[in-house]
């Protein structure tokens, strides 16, 4: 059973490569997509990738494991990540991961048993002036105490 | 004090195209195509005194200038909204609250170069960000500001909103067009320029987002009127993103030269808690930390910050009090650059790791007395060897917390903990 | 070719527009050390440690990738650029694993070479070395060490722009990036360890040579591959008489920078195997010991006694052995059908950037020389093997390999008198009435002509066992009893008398033939 897109995600997948000059362009597009539809940028779906492509497949890999966004492991189904640079440090970003640590029982890179939720420690996330915050998916949670972390997380199922 | 890029931020809904229209939107978009040459759009912005507002404030009319017109291939355009700068948030802002202004900024700087293609390169973790720019380009298509034959002209015009999937390194021009090639975000070598070999070879210009979302503003309202504010070599206003110890964090819009103190003690409240400033870096992490008695007579434009010894930068002013740990600080930043080192070459890929090491034992008590001159010398060492100004990025911090705080770091290492009170 | 003048170190020179710093500095012998650049592979620019000092520039520049431009003056010796060495040389010390002691790029090691003529400094890093994958097989023939790379990546430019076959790719980000093939893919195409060659540190070593001799031992000598006949241009290197390795010599006519995996490593089975050392002479139990003497003459009684002769040369031979096998086989008998080995077989796509169809690197030499016929190899062995001849005398080749063994056992058996000459016992010498000992490529001075009509020389890298005799030395034996003595002392002397004789060698002379090579139309000029 070899894998690919579902009939949908492969209509997405022409739309987005018509839209740019070059095919190749649609790169990381075409990972988000993949992403998204397999949940995470294992070897079969780097094969796969690189195939509808038309590219190596070392060629995709390399790509992949450039951008810190796509992920070459499963992860939870929350992905926390808590910005560690310089301004959310000056904030107390500190006591914000050790807070999360100490609720769900995991360190940085681990994940619930649950596989509820995955804790990282990220770079500056473009949100200085409302630290210490932290981003879980595609949302960001800006302003946390340790009181607004745990409810933020005790919401998330 | 007159608001450009802030005007509207606070009008609910700005983000539509109809509230953005009736607030004049998409006037100047028009006047350009309809009755402007490309040679004349440029002149007018060379005459605004524009300056690029990434951090490398190189005058955007100029760089326009550099495309060659009768070149055969297909020009580009990119609006570079991988804002990834430690202590920067002003694009953002700009792009999930007036994502049009920023739209119709790089409309106008296609139509400049003539490019029929625009990219608007958004980092990847900006989720809320990249939607609302694909919504407003969605809305320009439907109402026919983009696309084909735009208003009658015969000027056809694709905007395409590309998302970044996580490295601050995209933010530089070239890695960023690598990047839009589909590679990894690899900078690339100059010469040759991507003003004549850009993306896929072809003659391109990379804008920041807040370059662009002055140009609506200035093409209504003309240079002139642009060039009366700030100083003579810093013209306009900038948005200045502050953070850290500071009473009113946030983004700040300021005429250029306004004096630095003024404006951390007045508009931004002063340090908090009773505290002492410290140091505060003024623009980005990249940039030199400037002590409190450094800043006694700065202003903020490009100029005047050199002077004191640092770079305007981004605009991220990164504000730090009395308790401030600058070993802890110093080292903060050094992983940074660590973690985000593209790799490529030697100098950059080796030594920001090694900075970031020795950074890190002194911060942990196994500091040697030899460790800042070293690291001094290793930043010397990647300063100006190196295939882009990442190098320099990472070296010129290094090199200044410790020149600024030397005693703190002397005391740290003898002994072997932070010597700060609390 | 726009004339641009600059000045390097002072030193006024005129070269021509878009060439850059580096290849102006090479050209003129002015070393600037380099890790990344390749003259046959795009401008990566990461290693740094060509940078050098261009007057009137604030920054320090690539040599690589700065061209010349008119009033350009550059310096590869100021302090500045003194200093950076040491500076970039630093850094790609700092995680490089001491691996001197175990590592086989010692004594050629670009890091260990720069280091001694531009850095000897004591180290300054203790903070612990960055970790990666050590003697990890990337393919058959090949070996990579993560901690000893240092990212250059001239192995992942070779395979996407040479070969283009992609294997390799950078992964990761900082300094955890690192080569890497996709999952369990190999590297194994058919020109894989030039890697090895271009590697200028121990990261991608030859599985083949891994730990076998420290490379100051090795002797080195020029030759040309006995693979196919590309020619490709080598260099044999080898120790205590035996071969080690082969190494590319560049040769832009020929090989460029490159040979091929297959005649890379060619030398085990055609300089191996169980050598002959001695004549023997079929008796009634078998092959006996015999002198030099009882078996040439043996040879010649035999032939000359025989109703039709089928005489098959080695691709492997040398013109000048060719030569004397032609006059011998037509003297013995003027309707002898003579052909040197020829059989082709497909070629990839990747093999075509660089090998010949054939296993036979001189049968154009050799046939110029005269061994050939209007039937051609095919032709021949059809015939010898349907039985058409009585006698056959086969140099160098194991016939039971150009066909179905046993078909070619049973007609090489049904000879009335079947003399072999070879380096080594085989299925064909086996069944022979006489074996006369002789040498392979690597013991011989001689030329080949490849197939685009190089004349390209061979010299002796080894000597042979004792009891063989060179080829030619044989054939020139066997003319001697065949009536015609020519005294012939070195190959020099056979090729002069070769080209009084062949038209198309007619203008060249041995002395001319050089390292490079001389085109046979060349009229005589050497290879420049």
């Amino acid at each position: 059973m070899a894998l690919q897109f579902s009939p949908e995600t492969l209509k997405k997948f022409a739309e987005t490569v018509a839209r740019y000059p070059k095919k190749e362009a649609a790169m990381l597009s075409v990972l988000y997509l993949a992403q998204q539809e397999f949940g995470y940028l294992g070897p079969e779906v780097i094969a796969y990738v690189a195939t509808l492509m038309g590219q190596p497949p070392a060629q995709v890999q390399g790509v992949v494991c450039f951008y810190t966004m796509f992920n070459t492991q499963p992860i939870g189904r929350h992905h926390i990540q808590v910005c560690r640079t310089l301004p959310c440090a000056l904030g107390g970003a500190g006591r914000i991961t050790a807070c999360i640590k100490r609720k769900l029982g995991i360190d940085i890179g681990q994940t619930t048993a649950d596989g509820r939720f995955t804790l990282s420690e990220v770079e500056c996330l473009a949100s200085c002036g409302t630290a210490p915050m932290m981003q879980i998916n595609d949302d960001y949670y800006e302003n946390l105490n340790e009181e607004k972390t745990e409810k933020i997380l005790e919401s998330l199922t | 004090m007159t608001k450009i890029l802030l005007r509207n931020i606070d009008v609910p809904d700005f983000h539509r195209l109809v509230t953005y229209e009736s607030a004049g939107g998409y006037r100047s978009w028009r006047r350009v195509v309809e009755n402007m040459k490309p040679a004349e759009l440029i002149e007018e912005v060379k005459a605004s005194g524009l300056r690029g507002r990434g951090g490398a404030g190189f005058p955007t009319g100029m760089k326009w200038s550099f495309v060659p017109k009768d070149s055969p291939k297909p020009k580009y355009l990119v609006c570079n909204a991988d804002e990834s700068e430690p202590g920067t948030f002003k694009d953002r802002l700009l792009i999930e609250r007036d994502p049009h202004a920023v739209l119709e900024g790089t409309l106008i700087a296609a139509y400049a170069i003539q490019s029929h293609t625009a990219f608007i390169y958004v980092r990847g973790e900006l989720a809320f960000g990249t939607t609302r720019l694909e919504q407003a380009v969605a809305e320009t298509y439907q109402a026919g500001l983009i696309g084909k034959n735009i208003f009658g002209s015969g000027y056809d015009l694709d905007v395409i909103v590309h998302r970044g999937a996580g490295a601050y390194i995209c933010g530089e021009e070239t890695a960023l067009l690598s990047s839009l090639e589909g590679s990894r975000g690899w900078p690339k070598l100059k010469p040759p320029f991507p003003a004549t070999h850009g993306l896929f070879g072809c003659p391109t210009v990379v804008n920041n987002v807040e370059t662009l979302a002055a140009l609506p503003w200035i093409l209504d309202r003309g240079a002139p009127a642009y060039a009366a504010l700030g100083t003579e070599k810093s013209k306009g206003t900038k948005l200045f993103s502050v953070s850290g110890h500071i009473a009113k964090p946030g983004v700040y819009e300021l005429e250029m030269g306004y004096p630095f103190k003024k404006f951390l003690e007045e508009d931004c409240g002063g340090v908090p808690n009773g505290k002492k400033l410290k140091g505060v870096i003024p623009g980005g992490s990249s940039m030199p930390v400037l002590r409190p008695e450094e800043i006694e007579n700065v202003n903020l434009d490009y100029e005047s910050v050199q002077a004191a010894g640092s770079l305007l930068g981004s605009g991220g002013v990164i504000v730090m009090d009395e308790t401030t740990c600058m070993v802890r600080a110093a080292w903060n930043i050094a992983r940074f650059y660590a973690h985000e080192s593209c790799g490529q070459c030697s100098p950059c890929r080796e030594g920001c790791h090694w900075m970031e090491k020795i950074f890190h034992r002194i911060e942990h008590g196994e500091g040697e007395p030899a460790d800042l001159d070293l690291i001094l010398n290793i930043s010397s060492n990647i300063m100006g060897n190196t295939i882009c100004p990442f190098g320099d990025a990472a070296a010129m911090p290094a090199a200044a917390f410790i020149k600024k705080f030397r005693d703190e770091f002397d005391a740290h290492i003898a002994e072997k903990r932070c010597t700060l009170a609390n | 070719m726009d004339p641009v003048k600059i000045t390097i170190d002072g030193k006024e020179v005129i070269t021509s527009k878009g060439k850059t710093v580096i290849q102006v500095a090479d050209e003129l012998g002015i070393a600037i050390p380099r890790y990344c650049y390749h003259p046959k592979l795009s401008i990566a620019g990461n290693c740094r440690m060509c940078l050098v000092e261009i007057e009137k520039m604030p920054k320090l520049q690539i040599a690589c990738n700065t061209q010349v431009a008119e009033g350009m003056s550059v310096l590869t010796q100021s302090p500045k650029v003194l200093a950076v060495r040491k500076a970039v040389l630093e850094f790609l010390l700092i995680n490089h694993p001491v691996d001197c002691p175990i590592c086989d790029q010692a004594g050629e090691c670009w890091l260990q070479d720069y280091y001694m003529e531009h850095d000897r400094q004591a180290s300054r890093f203790d903070v612990g070395k960055v970790h990666d994958r050590k003697k990890t097989i990337f393919g058959p023939n090949i070996v990579f060490d993560g901690e000893r790379c240092i990212k250059c990546t001239r192995c992942v430019r070779f395979c996407q722009e040479i070969t283009k076959t992609n294997e390799l790719t950078v992964i990761n980000r900082s300094d955890h990036s690192t080569i890497a093939l996709f999952e369990d893919s190999v590297l194994d195409n058919p020109l894989s360890a030039n890697v090895v060659d271009i590697c200028p540190v121990g990261a991608l070593t030859d599985r083949d040579f891994r730990f076998k001799v420290r490379v100051w031992y090795l002797q080195k000598t020029p030759s040309i591959c006995p693979g196919c006949s590309t020619g490709c241009n080598i260099s044999v290197e080898s120790y205590q008489n035996r071969i080690a390795r082969f190494k590319p010599r560049i040769n832009e006519a020929v090989n460029s920078h490159w040979i091929c995996d297959e005649g890379r490593y060619c030398f085990h089975d055609l300089a191996g195997g169980e050598r002959l050392t001695t004549p023997l002479v079929r008796q009634e139990g078998g092959l006996v010991a015999a002198t030099w003497e009882q078996a040439l003459q043996a040879v010649y009684s035999g032939l000359k006694g025989s109703s039709s002769l089928a005489a098959i040369l080695s691709g492997r031979n040398t013109n000048e052995e060719a030569y004397l096998f032609a006059r011998l086989m037509k003297k013995l008998r003027a309707d002898a059908a003579l052909e040197v080995f020829y059989q082709e077989r497909q070629l990839s796509e990747v093999e075509k950037i660089l090998v010949s169809p054939d296993r036979s690197p001189n049968f154009r030499g050799a046939r110029d020389m005269g061994v050939g016929s209007s039937d051609g190899f095919d032709g021949l062995l059809r015939l010898l093997l349907a039985g058409d001849f009585a006698a056959a005398f086969i140099v160098g080749e194991d016939l039971t390999k150009a066909a179905d063994p046993a078909t070619v056992r049973a007609a090489l058996q049904k000879l009335s008198f079947l003399v072999v000459q070879d380096t080594r016992v085989t299925e064909t010498s086996k069944l022979a009435h006489v074996v006369l000992p002789a040498m392979h490529f690597g013991e011989k001075e001689g030329t080949y002509t490849n197939r685009k009509g190089r004349l390209q020389k061979l010299n002796a890298a080894l000597i042979a066992p004792e009891g063989a005799l060179p080829d030619s030395e044989i054939f020139a034996g066997l003319l001697e009893l065949a009536g015609e003595k020519n005294g012939y002392g070195t190959p020099g002397q056979i090729f002069a008398a070769l080209a009084r004789e062949i038209p198309a060698y007619s203008k060249l002379t041995y002395d001319a033939i050089g390292a490079q090579g001389i085109e046979l139309d060349s009229g005589g000029r050497a290879a420049s």
